[in-house]
């Protein structure tokens, strides 16, 4: 059986590039009355993700590191982190295209940790699960194309990856734990847009509220933040104009009743 | 689905798919399950491959049981896990002349393993997908599709725990119990380390299952047993841009980097094999990536200037010779080790297998597993729809 | 493998907190790591604050007046000062930003504008800084 191929070709490599990085890890147990940073040193290529470091620091260097992980290429939303204070996906993040000799990793913020770098979704999750979380939606990709034999419309997973950077990133979720917050929010306004199922009403009636599409202040921190393009502040404005049309024309229609 | 204390009580070691599948099976037999992952659920190489949902007829000429397999298990999957595919079908596309030629034997093939296939010519190709390397000459259309590679076996874990297991990911099997029993041993519990505390305790099992993948070997080696199974790993490119929907494949015998497959606005194009010695030390070799490049923009042109997402590497279980001739067969495509061949009882290795596969593989190693408890318990998860992902955090 | 061994620093106990739960204050009012529009939230809060505490001290000032002439002009002497008068530009800033800026909410707060709002917010910051630069000419040489 071949070793492994030479890690000179390796163009993630994590050893013997030359090129050395300290990393400032956030770590914290269960138990412990605050988190510390521990530091640990590694060599990186131009290709070395933020994750890569993360696992062979897991691997080689301390085992007891915890963080979430799964496709490496920001499709399942796991790996979510702050790095140097920004939100990210650790596994298309490259290390040397920070600019920084010193790498700062924390977990995301505004959701309670299982550990070290590893965050809790349990409460992402039931703001979702209240929406009616969609995961498919009519693919508007390549629209001048046929459908094939067998298909009635192409269709795709929805954008959301279900990271939540999103959350983490915004200012109101930060402070107040009664926001529904962007990301339910953003998955609300695509159940409204194209139901498959789910009831627009209802929906509408849960974000067209004051925890809800309105309690948003416009920092558009989601947006940026976002991996995968969803547009959560885009989304949230287009619930509001359709909160306020939908007033406006029962307001009229009143009048007429 | 209640058990009775008095149930046998399975501890399942990895929480890829295949622990997933396994702990949902054993669940709705009534067996206690306890799953142990050292990371996050599907972090080994579960979450990493492509997201095809295959439909078979790549095995079709060269392997006929992997292909029935295959087109049966994408069919289950639609029904107990709806909602949770791109359903747009594949094309397999013959670019050369060789590729042409291949065509009607492949055709043949798919119909001959039930595999639902349709023959498509040059024009309507292109119209169907028009960002089709435009020397194709035809195309077999086939119900391929796409999965999410994380959440599709996330709902397996999240029935399986509505259904009474307990699920526990960052929790590390280190150590096995092992006892003298009869005339050899047996393994009667996991010694585990919970890495989110630090806290290590034991867990007791009438059996431990081995679902570990590629680490299996590692598992194995806890309950001083061998086992042939080493780590083969590939490599995968995401680029940006959803350029077709359908999932293209090139229609000839088997070759690296020949599917392309979309996955919500990316493009996932797959994958190369090499051998590796430790499934924690997989490289990302720089002429493998120029491959999927240049295989890639084979099928679609515009994949030689896109943006590159990712790159990255995922290792496949090889079966290695040993195992040529020890464990049992379940199927062409997965393989059940018996350990009390080697002398421990209690544990079982199950390995192989395809993402498409992952219901198939546990009904087998469940069947096996009720057998050696005694339990007479059918499988159920042919008709059961799984609880949505979402599930799981509840 | 040549690289270090672990390095594991003295840990700095209290200063993360338990778990990065809610970041709360840091929360909004962290400047690193924010882009244009975090950055404007920050920025709408603080001027907020700053033009109620303006307004506070509006009304303090004004009670002078009703406390006779010598009060009154004790406070107009020290208003002419050049550290006043900076504070008079600070405060239009805060006006103006907090105006513009709040135009910018409106609008997006209905849906409207967007798409656009990066460059609505660019656009009406540039007019603001005109009309800063005015101010402060006209506040400095005025009288």
């Amino acid at each position: 059986m071949n070793a492994q191929l030479d890690p000179a070709h390796d163009t993630h490599a994590t050893a013997d590039t030359g090129v050395r990085v300290r990393f400032r890890v956030y770590r914290y147990k269960a138990g412990d009355r605050a988190g510390h940073f521990d530091e640990f040193s590694l060599e990186v290529a131009p290709e070395t993700t933020v994750l890569d470091a993360l696992v062979a620091i897991r691997t080689r260097l301390d085992p007891s590191l915890v963080l979430r992980h799964s496709c490496f290429h920001a499709s399942c939303g796991t790996c979510g982190m702050r790095v140097n204070d920004t939100e990210v996906m650790a596994c298309v993040t490259k290390i040397l295209d920070l600019g920084s000799a010193t790498v700062k990793v924390e977990p995301i913020a505004n959701g309670a940790l299982l550990g070290d770098l590893a965050t809790d979704m349990v409460d992402f999750y039931a703001r979702l699960a209240a929406i009616g979380r969609p995961l498919i939606r009519e693919s508007e990709w390549l629209p001048s194309s046929i459908v094939p034999e067998g298909i009635e419309a192409y269709n795709r997973f929805e954008s959301c990856i279900e990271c939540g950077l999103c959350t983490s990133a915004c200012p109101i979720v930060a402070t107040d734990p009664r926001y529904i917050g962007p990301a339910a929010l953003a998955a609300a306004c695509r159940a409204v847009e194209e139901p498959r199922g789910l009831d627009p009403g209802a929906i509408m009636g849960l974000v067209d509220d004051q925890q809800g599409a309105w309690r948003c202040h416009a920092a558009f921190e989601c947006t940026e933040a976002c991996p995968s393009a969803v547009d959560p502040a885009g989304a949230i404005m287009a619930l509001r104009r359709r909160a306020a049309s939908g007033r406006l024309r029962s307001l009229i229609g009143g009048r007429h009743a | 689905m209640t058990e009775s204390a008095s149930a046998p009580h399975v501890v399942i070691v990895g929480g890829g798919g295949t622990g997933g599948a396994v702990a949902h099976d054993l669940a709705l037999r009534g067996l206690r399950v306890t799953l142990v992952e050292r990371g996050e659920l599907t972090s080994g190489t579960t979450g990493r491959h492509h997201g095809l949902l295959h439909s078979g007829a790549r095995y079709a000429v060269k392997d006929r049981e992997s292909a029935v397999e295959c087109i049966e298990e994408n069919r289950i999957l639609r029904r107990i896990a709806p909602g949770s595919f791109e359903q747009n079908d594949g094309l397999f596309v013959a670019i050369t002349e060789a590729d042409e030629a291949y065509e009607p034997l492949f055709f043949e093939s798919c119909l001959a393993s039930d595999i639902p296939a349709r023959r498509v010519s040059r024009e309507e190709a292109l119209r169907l997908e028009p960002n089709l390397n435009p020397a194709v000459r035809l195309a077999v259309q086939v119900p391929d599709g796409t999965m999410d590679a994380m959440r599709m076996p996330l709902r397996f874990f999240a029935t399986a725990k509505r259904n009474g297991a307990t699920i526990k990911p960052y929790t590390e099997a280190v150590a096995m119990t092992i006892v003298p029993s009869g005339t050899g041993r047996a393994v009667t519990g996991v010694s585990v380390l919970e890495r989110t505390s630090g806290r290590r305790y034991e867990i007791g099992a009438d059996l431990v299952v081995n679902a570990g993948g590629p680490w299996a070997e590692k598992i194995a080696a806890l309950a001083g047993v061998d086992v042939p199974i080493a780590p083969s790993p590939g490599v995968l490119l995401a680029v940006r841009g959803r350029y077709a929907n359908m999932v293209i494949n090139r229609l000839h015998a088997s070759g690296d980097g020949d599917i392309v497959v979309p996955q919500r606005e990316l493009s996932v194009i797959g994958t190369s094999s090499w051998l590796a010695d430790d499934p924690d030390h997989l490289s990302v070799p720089a002429d493998h990536v120029a491959m999927m490049f240049a295989e890639g923009s084979a099928l679609i042109p515009a994949i030689a200037k896109a943006q590159v997402r990712a790159t990255w590497s995922a290792a496949r279980p090889l079966i290695g010779e040993r195992g040529a001739t020890s464990g049992r067969e379940l199927s062409r495509t997965f393989k059940c080790f018996d350990h009390a061949a080697d002398g421990v009882e209690g544990f079982v290795t199950i390995s192989g297998g395809k993402a498409t596969t992952l219901r198939a593989m546990a009904e087998a190693a469940a069947n096996v597993v009720c057998a050696k408890l005694g339990i007479d318990s059918p499988c159920r998860t042919r008709e059961y729809v799984l609880a949505p992902h979402t599930a799981y955090y509840a | 493998m040549n690289e270090q061994p672990l390095e594991r620093t003295t840990p700095e106990r209290g200063t993360e907190g338990a778990s990065p739960r809610r970041r709360g204050l840091a929360g909004w009012a962290d400047p690193r790591g924010r882009r244009l529009g975090g950055l404007a939230f920050i920025l709408n809060r603080l001027t907020g604050l700053g033009v109620l505490l303006y307004l506070s001290f509006h009304l303090v000032v004004l009670s002078l007046l009703a406390r006779g002439p010598s009060a009154w002009d004790g406070f107009v002497s020290i208003a002419g000062s050049p550290l006043f008068l900076a504070f008079d530009v600070v405060l239009v800033f805060g006006l103006l930003f907090h105006g513009l800026n709040g135009i910018r909410v409106t609008l997006v707060g209905f849906g409207l504008v967007v798409e656009r709002q990066r460059a609505m917010f660019v656009a009406l910051m540039i007019v603001g800084a005109i009309a800063l630069a005015v101010a402060a000419v006209r506040i400095f040489t005025a009288g």
